[in-house]
């Protein structure tokens, strides 16, 4: 298996009407043995932007950090939250950076830009950024997730529908994936409210 | 610019690149195998038995022709990948054998089916498991099926449990190093009464009263060492084995999908149950609503 492979994980983010949804599974594992099944993949850096990292989990946690530092930088210079296709592009330097010894994660980025419209947008392991009007996946799943998506997506859906549709794509695609699920984390942003949901999924 | 001008940066000279095939002569020669073990075996493949004077004219299967055969091995194996990802157990107890497996087959990381019935019925009254190559595991114990019946002909009598994993396990030695991947234990119930032993591809065979096979074992070894007691009653040992099966795939990912239980007893084989793991683990840990602190309610109006 590859060093993509060594822990095992999916993440999904998808565009609603003025939402959007992002979504892991919860699995930490090495290699077949699982060791955690509550870890967590997505993190939030403001109101406004959440990332999920797929992938090696000790890169995707060190990237993490570095990115919340960034962050945090900026907002003591700007005086405000970054925008999430700013983000985007640090996210993308910062992996590029490191093209000969790259980090072995697959970002999953989702925000809300101005006047509230969704933002999502993927990258490969050393930057290469792939904005999508509708969803993106990362991840061992990732060709099931694809699959799930595809079929199960529709343009402006409201926030509880998003909710039902992405949930129900995550847990179907973990289930044919032996080193993801143990259960789902997901989270559904709007203007006003973050609503985190911990999905029930099978154990196995 | 356009499609023409790409196409010219690729092929400078443009024509399209010539493809050199290298027909490398293919050996006619068929190679022989050995098969003076397998007397029994070739002649169940249709060769015909008046042709005792060559062993090496009747061999029990055909093997491909190809210059590099070792190498030509060693892919065929990559690409078959055979990683016995799968939980089985099987352990002796005072009523008799409890054989148990969970039902998930995985492609490296995909699951390609949680449906696989990993527990062969060989006769109605002894089991083998399935571990390793499922094509492997199904065949040979088929064929181990049809030498248990030949052997109740010529002999009135039905094979011991002992008599059929050394069938197998010869049979398993003579391919020894060809890539064949099974790792199953035979259960019956014959004169002697519970029989259990375990018989893989490397040639081993081992007569015991508690075992498990597969990438799962260890950690349904746990559950299982920690709660067997030779004096169980049928419903515990059940339950001890679905048990020790659920605990494996929860922790192995290549073990899943519905935990098998079966019961040996004098009178043959019985199927006790196929629960499916995801239900299981809410029947033995149910979620319980947590404390809220902070409780939402909805405001009615604005």
């Amino acid at each position: 298996m590859s060093i993509f492979e060594y822990n095992g994980s999916a993440l999904i983010a998808m565009v609603g009407k003025n939402c959007f949804a992002i979504a892991s599974d919860r699995r930490l594992g090495v290699q077949l043995q699982t060791i955690a099944t509550d870890f967590q993949r997505i993190y939030k850096f403001h109101d406004r932007l959440f990332m999920g990292l797929s992938g090696l989990a000790t890169d995707a946690q060190t990237l993490y950090q570095r990115l919340v530092f960034r962050h945090k930088l900026y907002q003591l210079r700007e005086e405000r939250d970054m925008k999430p296709e700013t983000f985007a592009s640090l996210v993308s330097a910062l992996l590029y950076e490191k093209r000969f010894g790259p980090y072995f994660c697959q970002p999953v980025i989702a925000g809300l830009s101005d006047e509230n419209k969704p933002f999502i947008c993927t990258m490969d392991s050393i930057g290469a950024k792939e904005l999508a009007k509708d969803f993106v996946v990362a991840g061992t799943a990732s060709e099931s997730l694809y699959g799930a998506c595809e079929a199960v997506f529709k343009p402006d859906m409201e926030p509880e529908e998003l909710f039902e549709t992405v949930s129900q794509a995550l847990l179907s695609s973990v289930d044919r994936d032996c080193l993801s699920g143990w259960g789902g984390h997901i989270y559904v942003v709007t203007p006003t409210e973050i609503k985190e949901r911990i999905l029930k999924g099978r154990m196995d | 610019m356009g499609i023409r001008a790409i196409l010219s940066s690729h092929l400078p000279n443009g024509q399209f690149g010539r493809h050199s095939l290298c027909l490398a002569a293919v050996g006619r020669e068929i190679m022989k195998l050995d098969t003076s073990g397998l007397e029994s075996a070739a002649s169940l493949f249709g060769a015909s038995s008046e042709l005792f004077d060559g062993f090496a004219t009747a061999p029990s299967f055909e093997l491909p022709v190809t210059n590099d055969f070792d190498g030509f091995q060693k892919e065929a194996i990559q690409m078959v990948k055979p990683a016995k990802g799968t939980t089985t157990l099987a352990f002796i107890f005072k009523e008799g054998v409890m054989v148990a497996a969970d039902s998930r087959a995985s492609m490296g990381g995909y699951i390609s089916s949680q449906s696989v019935k990993k527990i062969i019925e060989i006769n109605p009254y002894m089991l083998g498991t399935m571990a390793g190559g499922a094509a492997d595991c199904q065949f040979w114990h088929r064929n181990l099926g049809i030498k248990c019946r030949l052997h109740e002909l010529a002999n009135k009598r039905r094979i011991s449990v002992t008599g059929a994993s050394k069938l197998l396990a010869n049979i398993l030695y003579s391919y020894r190093g060809m890539g064949l991947s099974v790792g199953t234990m035979i259960a019956g119930w014959d004169e002697t009464g519970p029989g259990l032993y375990y018989v893989d591809s490397e040639g081993g065979r081992l007569k015991g009263t508690r075992f498990s096979v597969g990438s799962g074992s260890p950690y349904a070894y746990g559950v299982l060492d920690s709660g067997y007691r030779y004096d169980l009653s049928i419903e515990e040992a059940a339950e001890l084995a679905r048990r020790a099966i659920y605990h494996a795939t929860f922790r192995d990912g290549a073990s899943g999908g519905v935990a098998s239980v079966y019961y040996v007893g004098p009178n043959g084989w019985k199927k006790l149950s196929g629960d499916d793991v995801g239900e299981l683990h809410y029947k033995y840990y149910p979620v319980m609503p947590s404390t809220v602190e902070q409780e939402m309610v909805e405001v009615s109006g604005a």
